[in-house]
């Protein structure tokens, strides 16, 4: 239940944290008058930078994917990475769905077809149990029920 | 070459720093307090735990080696390349984490490297 929990607020810090990202850095692009993405000097990227650094919706991302990896390392506290990763993977789902609904983004067929395939392996996922591994006091790792 | 160096690098690198990260967290112990004290309390043990900054590490060198990589291929190629991880993590776990990875827990796994690779290939303008 605390996993469910905790990988669901993890999961969805991440997603809107992407778009967030996303809508900062394409205002960025649009505001900059080369425009394109070859120019690529030093002191274009700095400008680059700073510019990020002064948008509200790039601090907003970048905050909240600090949440999710702050969210993603406490899961790994007691559950097992086997566990973890691949049920964050559920977040592409959420960012095919996101750049639909909020960046207007075309999603192809083939595209919604790969998210029922991650949601069906989420499930799967879900149902093999979170931890089978428990800490001992000298940090060594072992199998669970094996003292 | 040089491509399927940085892929390498962008897989390899992203699954070592999961494995460190959770030998880290597995030595700092159950977070199961939300006292914000204990809470940054863990977090700067986290964060000095010499496991978890190598994961760190690892991170960020795949994170530049991906950056690397999109100079020179396409994201039509990197981001489904990558979605290997997935298989490659859970190896990691097994190997260097004693995680028992049953069918169900498997099947999922696969199901979800593919759908990855499924999304992450872009569409044909």
């Amino acid at each position: 239940m605390k996993t469910a929990a905790v990988l669901i607020i993890a999961i969805v810090a991440q997603a809107a944290g992407d778009v967030c990202l996303t809508k900062g850095m394409k205002a960025l692009a649009s505001l900059d008058a080369t425009g394109g993405r070859q120019s690529e000097s030093l002191s274009q990227i700095a400008h680059l930078a700073l510019q990020a650094a002064q948008s509200p919706m790039v601090w907003a991302g970048t905050l909240l994917l600090i949440v999710f990896f702050a969210l993603y390392s406490a899961a790994l506290s007691w559950a097992d990475l086997s566990f973890v990763l691949p049920a964050t993977a559920f977040g592409y789902v959420l960012n095919v769905a996101a750049g639909y609904y909020f960046l207007n983004e075309a999603v192809s067929t083939r595209r919604w077809a790969g998210a029922v395939i991650i949601t069906l392996g989420v499930l799967f996922v879900s149902r093999s149990g979170h931890r089978t591994v428990e800490t001992r006091g000298d940090g060594l790792l072992i199998a669970r029920g094996a003292e | 070459m040089i491509t399927a160096l940085l892929i390498s690098l962008v897989v390899l690198g992203g699954s070592a720093g999961d494995v460190f990260i959770t030998k880290g967290m597995k030595q700092l112990g159950e977070i199961s307090t939300l006292h914000v004290g204990r809470l940054i309390g863990t977090a700067l043990r986290a964060i000095t735990n010499r496991y978890f900054l190598t994961g760190v590490v690892f991170m960020a060198i795949s994170y530049f080696s991906f950056l690397g990589a999109l100079r020179l291929a396409d994201l039509s190629l990197v981001l489904p390349a990558t979605s290997i991880s997935f298989v490659l993590t859970t190896i990691g776990a097994r190997l260097f984490l004693n995680e028992k990875i049953n069918p169900t827990r498997l099947a999922g796994i696969v199901l979800v490297c593919l759908g990855v690779a499924l999304i992450s290939i872009p569409s044909q303008p």
